[in-house]
């Protein structure tokens, strides 16, 4: 057969090059047939003909590798929330439109029932995974490698927050980001040695803006994507610090606001310290004697909450294994203030407790009130466009094909917050698939693979 | 008047110290407990990170926490006899390597509470093991040493004939007796059976069982067995590669060589990994009677994303093709406790480690994928709920044990 068809298109190459399917031009040009029609299929020639010229039209439609059929598409850079098909082609996303014909695709997936949306950014996770069993989260098992956690959760891109600074990024890049197959982007710490351990990450000499800054604009633009500032005890000074390196190169700061006793303005930090653009994470947790909490004693968000999130200060979730409480967070959301950014603070301190995955906390914020759309939108569009990587997080034409494909499970589920407190909630996503740079990276139930018996027929 | 009041008192004084007598009790649950024979409803309690009691109908009052477990099933921590988990920063390799994987990423989340590394380490690497993962993971983590001095460390030492010295891996054997749990063998392409003799060897010693991988091109899957004593272990049954003879002939039918070896004694561990298990041959051998003896998951980086998944993914495939809940949950705690010689592991009698897990069973439309990318579909799923390691909760996906926020 491959040869038949070889021979055809060939021939109808040649052909066109005098004049394109004159067989079939010639039918539609005449008001009558040129022979009458029985005589025409008695032909076999003719047949031969035409069953040649059906198989070569089919064989040159096929231009699609995976055809992603009938799945509710939301995705939120392009105001998309119903049933619509995407077609991907080698990495990337080549069609994306109402029923496109099976037979255009050498492979389709049914989705029917399935949501899919844009491969979840994860903007903040801690990723780099070490041996050095002085250090705290550096170059320590305190990371975790990302993709034994991406994939199964429908996160194709994580942004590293400050786990390393200009001294020690590139250990991070050759040991763990070119090893992944998760897109890992980086925030780099304003601290040089990075997040190595608390003592070092007050270490105000190591924190050089130039180099920083540097490290970023001329060594890896396309990785490094803003700058950390965490963990300081001090008092504006880190913050500063951070937001001139930032200044330099163009780039958002995300600061931890947490471990100062007593507690600094947190009004002060969003109104005079950070420019708009620049990210406030953990934004719903609750250790009142470390961090100023945004919602206070009497379960009020504090109005200039409101403001800074109108200069434009990004407040990012960053849950964790002790930045997350309902009574932060359920108050904050009944009131109107939601975050912009729903991330994960992954590191092994995290990932078994009240946060479970991606997947579950972005399940979380729709038990507590918000609409699937809002909480994509906050997994996908929006962390893009605070790290200024427009490329990724949406389903344009073009672009990457990272896409992530859920079950809305319906039932009776829990989710907890790190206080060991929970809400009750009658849904949960489920990641079913992860298709990352074209490339199927977690099928939960095998909706991409045939049946085994296939393999004997 | 003011005796009634001490009366009171005094009463209510003894119910809080009685209340105070278990840390969790675990309610309702139906418990799967093959050392004690037990298939059951039962009440579990849990204090000081140990079982304290099992019986029907423990009373609420008598625990600080009640854990209602209606229509869950309860089982011991499950043992995972077949992980790679010597992670490290090393490029390109699984001893100190980032080809291994951090245990505590993936057991808690399937109801695992204890992992055996399956010989990642020799006796050269193995305290860097000890010190990197063992020592700094919540998990218990036990270990095959690998006859090879320096375990899987994808250089050429790792054949190096030399280096695989039976005195030294007995003398490591001896020393972390509480955590080498026996001898692997695997990942040598030569013809000499050296390597093999001197891990029967070793193994025998002290007493422990060997664990025979598959990447042995050279020896024929019959000789192997042959060699291979009661207790031993293969891991990799259901492979179809061509390095090692796959246990299902072209026909379909399960090899006599391969059904005699596993009526002797030898265990058959699953050790599904990125391309260790086939349903072309994991189907028609449990249809021949070769059902396996644990669910070895292989675990490391290139299955943990494959059709693998975890471990209770690969324990609920085995549902599907047919076994019995009960079994597989027996087989994935006692059987595997005692495959590795750890008694005091996978069980909850009385004054056992408080190691156990709630699961679901969840009825559906699931499908299941094999290392040749082809499914089966199924009815059933096991979900892990609640995963308690030494008495604390490790793992709680709805807040079971978590109070409600308001």
């Amino acid at each position: 057969m491959p040869l038949f068809k070889q021979f055809f298109l060939q021939y109808f190459r040649y052909t066109s090059r005098i004049n394109p399917f004159p067989f079939v031009k010639q039918l539609l040009t005449s008001h009558s047939l040129p022979m009458p029609l029985p005589y025409l299929l008695n032909k076999s020639f003719t047949i031969f003909l035409l069953s040649s010229l059906l198989i070569c039209f089919s064989g040159n439609a096929q231009d699609i590798d995976l055809l992603l059929k009938g799945g509710h598409v939301i995705d939120p850079k392009n105001g998309i929330s119903e049933t619509i098909d995407i077609g991907i082609t080698g990495k990337n996303i080549v069609k994306i439109a109402k029923n496109i014909p099976e037979n255009t695709a050498k492979k389709t997936i049914d989705l029917k029932g399935y949501y899919v949306t844009p491969g979840l950014i994860d903007m903040h996770v801690h990723v780099f995974n070490g041996a050095d069993t002085e250090s705290y989260i550096a170059n320590a098992l305190t990371s975790l490698p990302p993709d034994g956690f991406t994939f199964r959760s429908g996160v194709t891109t994580v942004v590293d927050a400050g786990s390393s600074g200009w001294r020690n990024f590139r250990q991070f890049k050759a040991q763990t980001i070119d090893k992944s197959q998760t897109r890992v982007l980086a925030l780099l710490n304003i601290v040089g040695t990075g997040m190595y351990g608390r003592l070092e990450e007050q270490d105000v000499t190591d924190m050089n803006p130039t180099m920083t800054a540097n490290m970023i604009t001329k060594m890896f633009p396309d990785i490094l994507v803003g700058i950390k500032s965490a963990h300081y005890w001090g008092d504006f000074t880190q913050v500063d610090l951070a937001v001139e390196a930032g200044k330099l190169a163009e780039v958002p700061v995300m600061v931890d606001f947490g471990e100062h006793q007593p507690t600094n303005s947190i009004e002060a930090l969003f109104m005079k310290h950070l420019r708009p653009g620049d990210i406030f994470t953990h934004t719903f947790s609750y250790g009142p004697n470390n961090r100023e909490t945004i919602v206070d004693e009497d379960l009020k968000v504090k109005p200039f909450v409101f403001e800074a999130q109108k200069r434009g200060i990004k407040f990012d979730v960053g849950h964790g294994g002790g930045a997350f409480s309902f009574r932060q967070a359920v108050p904050a959301i009944q009131q109107g203030f939601l975050p912009d950014v729903i991330s994960s603070d992954l590191h092994s301190q995290s990932m078994n407790s009240g946060f479970k995955d991606m997947a579950n906390l972005l399940s979380k914020f729709m038990n507590m009130g918000l609409t699937m759309e809002e909480v994509v939108l906050r997994a996908t569009w929006n962390p893009a466009q605070v790290i200024n990587r427009k490329d990724l997080g949406h389903l344009d034409v073009g672009t990457e094909a990272d896409i992530a494909i859920f079950t809305l499970r319906k039932g009776d589920f829990g989710f907890l917050d790190i206080r060991k407190t929970k809400i009750d909630g009658d849904k949960r996503l489920e990641t079913e698939m992860t298709i990352r740079a074209g490339r199927v990276v977690w099928d939960l139930n095998g909706l991409s693979v045939p049946y085994w018996e296939s393999e004997f027929k | 008047m003011r005796f009634f009041l001490i009366i009171c008192f005094c009463v209510a004084y003894n119910m809080q110290a009685i209340g105070q007598e278990y840390d969790f009790l675990i309610k309702g649950a139906y418990l799967i407990d093959a050392k004690n024979d037990i298939r059951d409803t039962m009440d579990v309690a849990v204090s000081d990170g140990k079982i304290v009691s099992v019986s029907k109908n423990i009373p609420v009052i008598l625990a600080k926490k009640v854990i209602e477990a209606s229509g869950l099933i309860l089982s011991p921590g499950l043992i995972d006899p077949h992980t790679h988990v010597f992670v490290g920063s090393k490029s390109k390799t699984f001893a100190d390597g980032f080809y291994s994987v951090s245990p505590d990423d993936f057991t808690f989340r399937s109801g695992i509470t204890t992992v055996v590394d399956a010989g990642t380490s020799g006796w050269r690497n193995f305290e860097t093991f000890k010190t990197n993962v063992i020592d700094a993971s919540k998990t218990r983590v036990l270990a095959f040493l690998n006859i090879s001095g320096t375990g899987m460390s994808g250089d050429s030492t790792q054949e190096n004939l030399s280096d695989m010295d039976a005195k030294k891996a007995y003398e490591t054997l001896k020393l972390y007796s509480d955590i080498l749990v026996g001898i692997k063998i695997g990942h040598y392409t030569g013809t000499d059976w050296l390597p093999f003799e001197n891990a029967l060897q070793a193994s025998g010693k002290a007493g422990k069982p060997l664990l025979v991988e598959c990447h042995l091109p050279e020896y024929s899957l019959a000789d192997q067995l042959n060699k291979m004593r009661p207790g031993d272990i293969i891991t990799h049954s259901f492979e179809e590669i061509d390095e090692r003879l796959p246990i299902i002939d072209s026909e379909g039918r399960l090899h006599p060589f391969v059904k005699a070896a596993y009526e002797r004694g030898i265990n058959f561990d699953v050790g599904h990994g990125g391309a260790g298990f086939w349903f072309s041959q994991a189907i028609p051998a449990y249809q021949q009677g070769l059902v396996p003896n644990s669910f070895g998951t292989d675990l490391h980086r290139f299955s943990m994303n494959s059709g693998m998944k975890n471990m209770l993914n690969v324990m609920s495939k085995f549902i599907n093709i047919g076994m019995r809940v009960e079994e597989v949950i027996e087989k994935a705690s006692w059987k595997t406790a005692q495959a590795i010689h750890r008694p005091d592991l996978g069980h909850l009698s009385e004054g056992a480690v408080a190691d156990l897990t709630l699961l679901k069973l969840h009825e559906g439309d699931f499908g299941f994928i094999d290392a040749g990318k082809n499914k089966i579909e199924g009815k059933y799923k096991l979900e892990t709920e609640l995963t308690m390691k030494d008495g604390k909760v490790v793992y709680d996906l709805n807040g079971l044990a978590a109070n409600k926020y308001h």
